[in-house]
């Protein structure tokens, strides 16, 4: 291109020559970028298959760059055109001709091209317009379609409407109906039983057991549910009084059924003596006792086969003793009767006390661990009274074999000792039960009964002993002076029963229901033992005057009494026998004085001196006169040296010595007494006798009583 | 603490009303009067030390339920008077009883000399395989000791009776004789010299009914032995000091 440009150089002042400056544009034109290169490139395609094309595209290339500048430079562009269109189309080495050709006619053949071109697409275009119309008949056709369908989508629409309001409605439906069946659900679940439930109620098939009794419970809280249905404003509801009624009936059903339980259980408690209560049938009973009538129906059969299965265990222990003969039978040891009734009575109480336990264990209570021995209160509560009646019934049919044996064995018993051990060992049991089971349980009352017959037997005994012994007769010829054999044996069966009796006073007692307890004892042994001495004392002395019978009588009170004496009790009684002894001392000590006075030689003038009547002075009565009294005072102080004095062989056969010398002061006192009296007498001018004093004085005591005092020994302190 | 170990083995006081014993078992509780058998009865039974005792009258009863190993054993326990008067009524209640306590009072030497006669009356009477626990109560009042332990030793060894000392004032092994007894017995029912069946053993099975279904599993004491294998049966005697055994 640099080649080119100084041919253009000279026009270089005129500059702003528009024909400059377009040439200069021209020049500085590239061609060679990509827009340029295609369209040579078509433009040679035009020419390049065919002359024709060719020439064409020659033509039409010569004109394109700028049809303007065309008409002005055509010779001076045309070798640098030429080189441009070598430059381009060198590769297709386009002959020269095509290349004219094309210059020539490229113009028309690009116009040609245009036409057929043009022609082409008329032609194209008017397929597709007519294409055009069947579309839009189409799409006409699709329009009413359309219309069609949407209107029938809007009639559908409409009819949709409806259903889906219904639907709607009745989804609503549903969701209530679902609430109402959960709600209803609930209620029924509430206020109803299952069947399964029911069945565990009503069912005889199926147990007793803890699900049962949670049955019951909810049986139970539907009820208490049920009074909010049950308090509507309008009374109540029908509802509550179906489900009241349903209920009523299924728990009235579980009620039978527990009773029928219960009681089908109870008849099998009559196997065993040793029972133990589970925990359903604890419950049982409990819930049980809201039918008060079942459970009293229930707990009869219990009382029955207890009363029975005690009674065989009773009759067992007694008769068979334990299945290998361990511990052995009762009656083994009958000949024994304190082992015998002891092992019955032991029997019974610790059967009560295991049966108690029982009973506690069946109705629930807790008892504090109380032990059997102490106080039980009763009546407390309604559980205390079942168990009560329940015991008392139980051991009822133990109580018959109990009191014959018991009867027998005391009634059989010759010794009152062994009776009235008997008897004590009864009455202990009698106490122990009443505290345990009460007072009118039948078993207290039967040991009460058979305590009574046992005292009533040994007093009868003792009252039979009594009368044997008023019937005893003295051996007349047995001159002596002690208790006789049957008062002796008399007093050892006595101090048998008191020591029994002081073993059976219990700690709590006072010393005056120590001695009432013992006061009939002690009036039936004592009193016919008294009164035999004395009657029979008596009788003997009729046939024998010899017989010191008053030391006889002495003797035996004395030795009643230090029979009695070691007791406390035995007090009351000890008191009336010192006072017959007191008695019996004093008429003793009357006798023993006349004969002391007989032995002194004083008793005729004492006997004058005392009991004379008549005014004469007592120095002209024959016995006292001076010469008689002088002799009997005489005699008086002879006997004043003798033993008898301080001896008294009499006094001697007294058991008791403090007793003889009781008896003998006194009559010494008396003597002593009665010679102050004689002196008193005989200085008595009256009396008349001549010196009296020197009558007096002659012999011992010389007419001092004091002396006389000292003589026997005496203290005077008193009489001074 | 020997004390708290069977502690661990006592069950509680009111169990009995909860569970079922699989054993019942008679005991008497003899000794001179004063020995302070109620006491240690009451300690046993009530946990408690009782106050301003009485002499008893005649016999009391209470029941407790005990358990050892796997086996709950109720005690009907019978509380004799030790009164002289009182011989007649409580001999009567030695008939049949499985296992005996035998108190004295160690400050008491007279208690002590008296034993023979009880144990005697106890063997003569009670069952044939009459266990026997010599108690010497009242071990809290070492300063008044009349009977020293090793002298009441070698009598229940020539005796062939379970020793121990005991206070039921201050609780110190009260459980232990009632315990020791039962394992006694329970180990000679387990060697088929004792025999629950027969009446006169003083044992009888609590639950009856069951034994009826399944009578050779009652029997058997495989849980018992096992159990103080494993150590969990903690019925070891708790001898004062170490080493001394009886």
């Amino acid at each position: 291109m640099a080649t080119a440009s100084p041919s253009p150089q000279p026009a270089a002042p005129s500059s702003r020559n528009p024909v400059a400056l377009r040439l200069y544009k021209i020049l500085g034109t590239n061609f060679d970028d990509e827009g340029t290169r295609q369209a040579l490139k078509t433009v040679s395609e035009l020419y390049g298959p065919s002359s024709a094309a060719r020439t064409m595209s020659r033509k039409s290339i010569k004109p394109s760059p700028d049809s303007d500048s065309d008409e002005e430079e055509g010779q001076d562009t045309s070798a640098t055109q030429n080189t441009f269109a070598e430059t381009f189309l060198g590769s297709a080495n386009v002959p020269g001709d095509t290349a004219a050709r094309a210059r020539k006619h490229l113009r028309r053949d690009v116009e040609n091209k245009l036409t057929e071109a043009s022609h082409k697409f008329l032609k194209a275009f008017g397929e597709v317009d007519q294409q055009l119309d069947v579309l839009q008949q189409h799409v006409a056709t699709m329009r009413m379609h359309c219309d069609d369908a949407e209107s029938h989508l809007e009639e559908t629409n409409e009819s949709c409407k409806a259903l889906l309001e219904r639907a709607g409605s009745l989804r609503q439906e549903r969701q209530s109906i679902a609430t109402r069946q959960s709600i209803i659900t609930l209620f029924l679940s509430k206020f109803t039983l299952t069947d399964e439930e029911t069945d565990i109620l009503t069912s005889r098939d199926i147990q007793v057991s803890r699900r049962f009794f949670d049955t019951m419970d909810k049986t139970e809280r539907i009820r208490q549910d049920c009074q909010i249905l049950m308090a509507g404003e309008d009374g109540p509801t029908q509802v509550g009084l179906d489900i009241m009624s349903s209920t009523s009936s299924n728990l009235e059903q579980a009620y039978e059924k527990i009773f029928r339980w219960c009681s089908f259980e109870f008849r099998q408690m009559g196997r065993e003596v040793q029972v133990e209560v589970s925990p359903t049938m604890r419950e049982a009973v409990t819930r049980l006792r809201q039918r008060q009538e079942l459970l009293s129906e229930a707990l009869a059969f219990l009382s029955q086969s207890r009363q029975t299965v005690l009674l065989n265990a009773f009759t067992n222990a007694l008769t068979r003793g334990g299945p290998g003969g361990l511990p052995r039978p009762i009656e083994l040891h009958a000949h024994d009767p304190m082992r015998y009734v002891g092992d019955m009575l032991a029997w019974v109480h610790q059967t009560i006390a295991a049966e108690h336990e029982f009973l506690e264990s069946l109705f629930d209570v807790k008892t504090n661990m109380r032990m059997v021995g102490s106080v039980r209160k009763f009546g407390e509560n309604e559980e205390e009274e079942w168990m009560q009646e329940l015991m008392d019934a139980a051991m009822s049919k133990v109580s018959v074999p109990l009191k014959v044996r018991v009867q027998q064995t005391i009634r059989s018993q010759e010794s009152s000792i062994v009776s009235f051990k008997i008897a004590n060992m009864l009455q202990f049991y009698m106490l122990t039960m009443q505290r345990t089971i009460g007072e009118d349980a039948l078993l207290s009352q039967t040991l009460h009964e058979i305590t009574d017959v046992a005292y009533k037997i040994f007093f009868d005994s003792t009252a039979a002993h009594g009368k044997a012994l008023l019937g005893v007769t003295l051996d007349l010829d047995d001159l002596e002076v002690v208790p006789p054999l049957v008062i002796q044996d008399h007093g050892q069966v006595l101090r048998e029963i008191m020591a029994v009796y002081e073993s059976s006073i219990s700690e709590d007692e006072t010393p005056e229901q120590q001695a009432s307890g013992a006061k009939q004892i002690m009036d039936s042994m004592i009193d016919p033992a008294i009164e035999m001495c004395l009657t029979v004392s008596e009788e003997k002395h009729r046939s024998r005057q010899k017989w010191d019978y008053r030391v006889f009588v002495l003797n035996c009170l004395t030795y009643i009494k230090s029979v009695i004496e070691p007791y406390g009790f035995t007090k009351e009684k000890q008191e009336v026998i010192d006072e017959l002894i007191d008695e019996k001392a004093e008429d003793l000590v009357d006798d023993h004085y006349q004969n002391l006075t007989r032995d002194a030689g004083l008793y005729e003038v004492l006997a004058i001196c005392f009991d004379r009547t008549s005014e004469e002075p007592m120095s002209r009565i024959p016995a006292t006169e001076p010469e008689a009294l002088q002799a009997a005072l005489h005699k008086f102080s002879v006997w004043l040296s003798d033993i008898g004095v301080v001896h008294s062989p009499r006094l001697a056969r007294l058991t008791i010595q403090s007793l003889n010398a009781r008896v003998h002061h006194a009559a010494l006192e008396r003597l002593a007494s009665s010679y102050q009296r004689l002196c008193e007498e005989v200085r008595k001018p009256s009396n008349r006798y001549e010196a009296a004093a020197t009558l007096l004085g002659s012999e011992r005591p010389f007419g001092q009583v004091r002396l006389l005092w000292q003589i026997f020994g005496l203290q005077d302190q008193e009489r001074a | 603490m020997a004390i708290s170990d069977y502690d661990a083995d006592a069950t509680e006081l009111l169990e009995t009303y909860v569970v079922w014993p699989d054993f019942l078992m008679k005991y008497i509780v003899i000794g001179e009067a004063g020995a302070g058998k109620s006491c240690l009865l009451h300690h046993f039974t009530h946990n408690s030390f009782k106050e301003h005792a009485q002499h008893t009258i005649g016999v009391e009863f209470s029941s407790r339920t005990v358990k050892l190993g796997e086996k709950r054993i109720k005690l009907q326990l019978w509380d004799t008077a030790g009164q002289e008067r009182f011989r007649s009524v409580t001999r009567s209640y030695y008939r049949g009883a499985a296992g005996a306590i035998l108190v004295y009072d160690i400050t008491n030497r007279a208690s002590f000399l008296n034993l023979s006669r009880w144990l005697a009356d106890a063997r003569a009477l009670g069952s044939p395989n009459l266990v026997v626990v010599l108690v010497g109560n009242k071990s809290d009042r070492e300063d008044d000791r009349q009977v020293e332990w090793a002298e009441a030793s070698k009598w229940a060894a020539e005796n062939d009776v379970h020793f121990l000392e005991a206070s039921s004032l201050s609780g110190d092994n009260v459980e232990a004789p009632f315990l020791l007894c039962a394992r006694s017995i329970l180990l000679s029912i387990e060697s088929g010299a004792l025999d629950p069946e027969k009446a006169g053993s003083g044992v009888s099975y609590g639950d009856r009914a069951l034994r009826r279904v399944n009578s050779s599993s009652r029997l058997s004491f495989g849980s018992l032995s096992g159990g103080r294998r494993k150590g969990s049966v903690r019925l070891k005697l708790p001898f004062p000091g170490s080493g001394r055994c009886c």
